[in-house]
């Protein structure tokens, strides 16, 4: 049985250098407040509908921005370099990943909540009814 | 309150399958309890409740059945008063996609599931005499459960409401309570969702049987391993459970791997695999029936690790039913893209979650004694020895894929105490998990690739040692000189990727070695040998795609170093017909076509040499998928061109606005600043910019937004327009329809320009006089003469006693007959007219005929029956002078561009190669040991 000992060990080695080295790669929902210019952080808000929403392929078809209110109130533009999400406009909440530039928020990821595509409990009626 | 009487309601369905469900989850139970008394009794009892167990589960059997031809049916013949039906299916779903509907649902995929525990339990019911009794009885505990999904039952306890199950066959009116239901023709009224159009393809119709008789199959070996230990019998049930832990690792991967394909082929993800919570969740219980198999091989080798293999395959099928929870509680709906909605069963499923774990564990610790451990040591030059490590770095992975993938559930155990709490979530998920478990895929290959060298129990004899030594070296060295070649291809500057890729490597050279040279192609150790083999060719291929993919569409060539990854530019505006340089490829966006709800684009790609010489083209075919309604775009499908060696994947990564609603271009077009223009048919509109002139009117117009319905009233203009200053001429076929008293125009649109051109309704007036200002002469003839009126020639050429006429429609009673008329101008051009004469409950009528081309109006007014003169009115408008009244726009934003997202994936075919090795390894390995046993 020693050599399952041994297994243990190596294997609760491992385990804490796990948690040592994805601790980083986790993190709590933060605010504008909370970003920086040099660390990631993942923000959760929702879209301001009243304030411009920029994505246009015949001046840039790798710029989207739009402007997002978080949790505490706050609102900051958000850019990404890429194209718009689908139904970006429909979307309940957003979950922005990235870092602070300047006096805009720089996303890499961007992570929609919509109602349900599923169209639950909806009645349809034929149109020629 | 009344009772309504409802028409057109069909109740049978529901009564019947009511009933079924019940019988369905009665049976199960039935039998669950028949076997396990099978299992415990004494001979003579035996055969008793055998054949008891028999009847409640090919009843349970013959209920799951029936519920699932039911569903079908009421699917197939649209029974819109069903809410799954209505949710599911509609008038426009094709037949091909209906067992996609039946599944698209939770209700149907849990029938799925069933469907398979059944076939398979047939299968043990049948082929295993010896094991059929506890087999069947724990499979039926669990097909009681799962059927208890579907079984619909709400009562109240205290305050709360608690319900069990969701029923497939409930009628919409008793899902909800809307006025529509007091109608008592209500089903007539009614109208499916249909299929989600992303679902809508045919990897929806075989990713989930497969995927689900992966799940299925996951609980075959549990059930032997409880068996066995139930039994007391810990060496007997090694075999069977070997065989169906192979099947399952073979089909549940391949069901995964169809997924992964789904996601590569026909959805924008631009991958495979993404990390996602559901894809996690599917691939860890595949890992621990991997982990299974490796300790049941042990257990059949040595007699050792049947405790192992009892906890592998019971944690497999666990966590099949956890992950069951995680997609289905809506749990998951903040972090994944494609978990099921909630339906509010989240502690029904907790309960079928908690049962099966409480089996496992009872009886695993009932039997604890079972196996006596043994004194003696493993061996660190034995096979099993290094099989074990290998199987807990499996665990090891596992655990570190499900703790990561659980942090919701972790997030919601701690909100209970702490309500402040706000969650954690991993950044950024596809480096979190790859760091990982590239380390663990480092171990697997090494330890794979050197256990197949050792033997069990460590056997080794001075010869063996010497053969051993000579063909590492061979591996050894023979790597060394592929990892370098391999390496000047794919020009991996990260370590672990090169640490990886150089072990895998290893992984495959040993491979073949130990195949061709150690081994001597022996059949019964090749599936093993094919099995790694893939293993090791796939994580090639995924370092290849993965780490090596190129965006051609971007920046990234030129600018690598300085541009982070966030400015990393994925993609390119393509304006049509306007061929764009990139990467090596000019790339043209040729047409684009409309197809039902899928508009096809076509981006042509043409590879140059450094002289602009082309040396390849070909056709890529990105799609936009509209929904049901057609009102907006709702997906964008890639298109991917496969070479032997690489694929070149491409999908349309944006749109203007305007293009991904109607709703968007209504309002654009509402905002846009019209101004009128007149012109005419012969004096052309003329300004600083432009000469607009008619070509032609057309009075049976077309036009890519018009859908023509009868009784519209519709024109339209074909326009030259030049630009002066580029002195280009452009065509364009603006179209204006009147239905009912709603005008509709069609634009004519010049992205070059930026100009919109439409007709405006005056144009109407100025075609179709009102019939009080139409100013009607008279003309007295006989049948088949001919006068002259003005310019034309009038020839009565007969009578038609049918009158075919629009505004015309045939009463009973009617005494009906038209004048045949031919109306000759002066350049010979003819039209053709049909007035009627009708009499209607003895008043005398006429019906005009009208050709707006020619402006002719004319009408049958009177036959005098005495002499047979007719009296012939018409009128002639003014078709020379009319005044054409345009509306034109500038500046319009283009509306013929795409924003294009086009990437090259080296050595992607090795993924998938080798991955099909690998689960086919298992299967044929299955099929070695099935064999095995017949002769």
């Amino acid at each position: 049985m020693k050599k399952a000992y041994i297994i243990g060990i190596l294997m609760i080695v491992f385990g804490i250098g796990y948690l040592i080295t994805a601790s980083g790669d986790v993190s709590s929902y933060a605010n504008f407040d909370d970003a920086k210019p040099d660390s990631t952080v993942k923000i959760a808000g929702n879209l301001v509908k009243s304030k411009p929403i920029v994505f246009d392929p015949n001046t840039n078809a790798n710029y989207f921005s739009f402007f997002m209110e978080d949790k505490e109130g706050k609102t900051m533009q958000v850019v990404n370099y890429g194209a718009k999400p689908q139904d970006f406009e429909m979307s309940e909440s957003i979950v922005i990943t990235g870092q602070l530039e300047e006096d805009k928020f720089i996303a890499s990821d961007i992570l929609l909540k919509c109602p349900s595509k599923y169209k639950d409990q909806e009645v349809l009626l034929r149109k020629n009814g | 309150m009344q009772e309504i009487q409802y028409f057109g309601e069909h109740l049978w369905p529901k009564n019947l399958g009511h009933i079924l469900i019940l019988l369905g989850f009665v049976s199960a139970l039935f039998a669950s309890f028949s076997y396990f008394k099978a299992t415990n009794a004494s001979i003579d009892e035996k055969k008793g409740w055998q054949n008891l167990g028999r009847v409640g589960f090919l009843t349970h059997g013959l209920s799951v059945f029936g519920i699932i031809g039911i569903i079908a049916f009421i699917m197939v013949n649209k029974y819109y008063e069903y809410a799954y039906v209505s949710q599911h299916a509609s008038d426009t779903l094709p037949m091909k996609y209906i067992t996609s509907a039946f599944w698209e649902g939770q209700e149907g995929s849990f029938l799925l599931w069933m469907f398979w525990h059944v076939v398979l339990g047939i299968i043990v019911m049948f082929g295993s005499k010896k094991w059929a009794n506890p087999v069947l009885s724990i499979l039926c505990f669990v097909e009681a459960l799962i059927i208890s999904m579907i079984i619909g039952i709400q009562f109240e306890v205290g305050e709360s409401v608690v319900k069990i199950g969701s029923n497939p066959l409930l009628l919409f009116r008793d899902t909800m309570d809307i006025p529509l239901f007091k109608n008592a023709d209500y089903v007539s009224l009614l109208s499916g969702a249909g299929l989600n159009p992303l679902l809508q393809n045919y990897w929806m119709t075989i990713h989930p049987p497969t995927l689900f008789l992966g799940f299925a199959s996951t609980t075959l070996p549990f059930c032997y391993a409880v068996a066995g230990f139930w039994l007391s019998k810990p060496k007997e049930w090694i075999k069977p459970a070997l065989k169906w832990a192979l099947f399952s690792g073979g089909i549940l991967g391949i069901g995964i791997l169809m997924g992964g394909a789904w996601a590569y082929e026909a959805l924008s993800f631009g991958g495979y695999w993404a990390w996602d919570p559901v894809e996690n969740m599917s691939l860890v219980p595949w890992l621990i029936m991997v982990a299974g198999v490796h300790s049941l091989l042990i257990a059949n080798n040595t007699g050792n690790g049947i405790k192992t293999s009892y906890i592998f395959l019971s944690l497999s099928f666990i966590l099949i039913l956890y992950s069951t929870f995680l997609t289905r509680s809506g749990v998951l709906g903040d972090t994944s893209v494609h978990a099921f909605t909630e339906m509010g069963l989240e502690n029904q499923l907790i309960l079928l979650l908690l049962s099966n774990i409480f089996i496992a564990v009872f009886v695993f610790f009932k039997r604890r004694k079972l196996v006596e451990s043994k004194a003696n040591e493993d061996r660190f030059d034995s096979r099993e020895f290094w099989m074990f490590i290998g199987t807990i770095i499996l665990l090891f992975s596992s655990i570190l894929i499900t703790a990561s993938t659980s942090l919701p559930i972790y997030n919601k155990i701690i909100q209970v105490f702490d309500p402040d709490f706000v969650g954690i979530v991993i950044n950024d998920a596809i480096p979190h998990y790859n760091k990982h478990q590239l380390w663990i895929a480092i171990f697997i290959v090494l330890l794979s690739s050197f256990s197949q060298w050792f033997r069990y129990k460590g056997k080794i004899t001075d010869a063996y040692k010497k053969k051993l030594i000579k063909h590492i070296s061979i591996s050894l060295g023979l790597s060394l000189v592929f990892v370098i070649l391999i390496n000047l291809i794919l020009k991996i500057e990260n370590l672990p990727y090169f640490a990886l890729m150089s072990i895998s490597t290893f992984g495959i050279v040993s491979g073949i070695d130990f195949l061709v040279a150690f081994n001597k192609f022996q059949w019964k150790q090749a599936a093993s040998i094919m099995s790694h083999l893939g293993f090791s060719i796939m994580l090639i291929g995924i370092i290849s795609s993965g780490v090596n993919k190129k965006h051609l569409s971007s920046n990234s060539f030129v600018f690598e170093d300085i541009v982070t990854k966030e400015r990393l530019e994925k993609n390119v505006t393509l304006i049509k017909e306007k061929p764009m340089f990139m990467n090596g490829y000019w790339v043209n966006y040729e047409s684009d076509t409309l197809v039902n709800n899928e508009r096809t684009y076509n981006i042509k790609f043409s590879k140059v040499d450094s002289t602009n010489k082309i040396l390849e083209e070909f056709t890529l075919n990105p799609m936009t998928v509209f929904s049901n309604d057609k009102t907006e775009v709702v997906a964008f499908n890639p298109s991917t061109r496969h070479y032997i060696g690489k694929d070149i994947f491409s999908h349309i990564a944006g749109l203007p606005k305007q293009l991904m609603k109607t709703e968007y271009a209504r309002e654009m077009e509402d905002t846009l600043n019209y101004q009128k223009i007149t012109l005419s048919e012969n004096i052309p509109f003329e300004n600083e910019q432009f000469i607009i002139s008619v070509q032609k009117i057309d009075f049976d117009p077309s036009h890519i937004d018009y859908e023509k319905e009868e009784n519209d009233l519709a024109m339209g203009l074909t326009l030259n327009v030049l630009d002066k200053a580029s002195e280009k001429s452009y065509e364009i076929k603006p179209v204006v329809a009147l239905r009912g008293a709603v005008v509709y125009k069609f634009f004519g649109e010049i992205n070059d320009l930026g100009t919109r051109i439409r007709i405006n309704e005056s144009f109407f007036e100025s075609f179709f006089v009102f019939e009080r200002d139409v100013d009607y002469k008279t003309v007295i003839l006989k049948e088949g003469e001919s006068v002259m009126i003005g310019d034309y020639t009038l020839n009565h050429k007969g009578f038609n006693r049918t009158p075919k006429n629009r505004g015309y429609q045939a009463e009973e009673g009617d005494i009906a007959v038209s004048s045949l008329l031919e109306f000759v101008g002066k350049n010979n051009e003819i039209t053709n007219l049909e007035p009627v004469y009708v009499i209607r409950d003895s008043r005398q009528t006429s019906v005009k005929d009208f050709d707006p081309k020619s402006g002719i109006h004319a009408k049958f007014t009177h036959i005098e029956p005495s002499n047979g003169e007719l009296e012939i009115q018409y009128s002639i408008d003014d078709r020379e002078s009319n005044i054409i009244e345009l509306e034109m726009a500038n500046n319009v934003p283009r509306s013929d561009i795409i924003a294009l997202e086009a990437i090259l994936f080296p050595g992607i075919n090795l993924f998938w190669l080798g991955s099909l090795m690998m689960l086919i390894g298992m299967l044929v390995a299955m099929a070695i040991r099935m064999n095995a046993k017949k002769v």
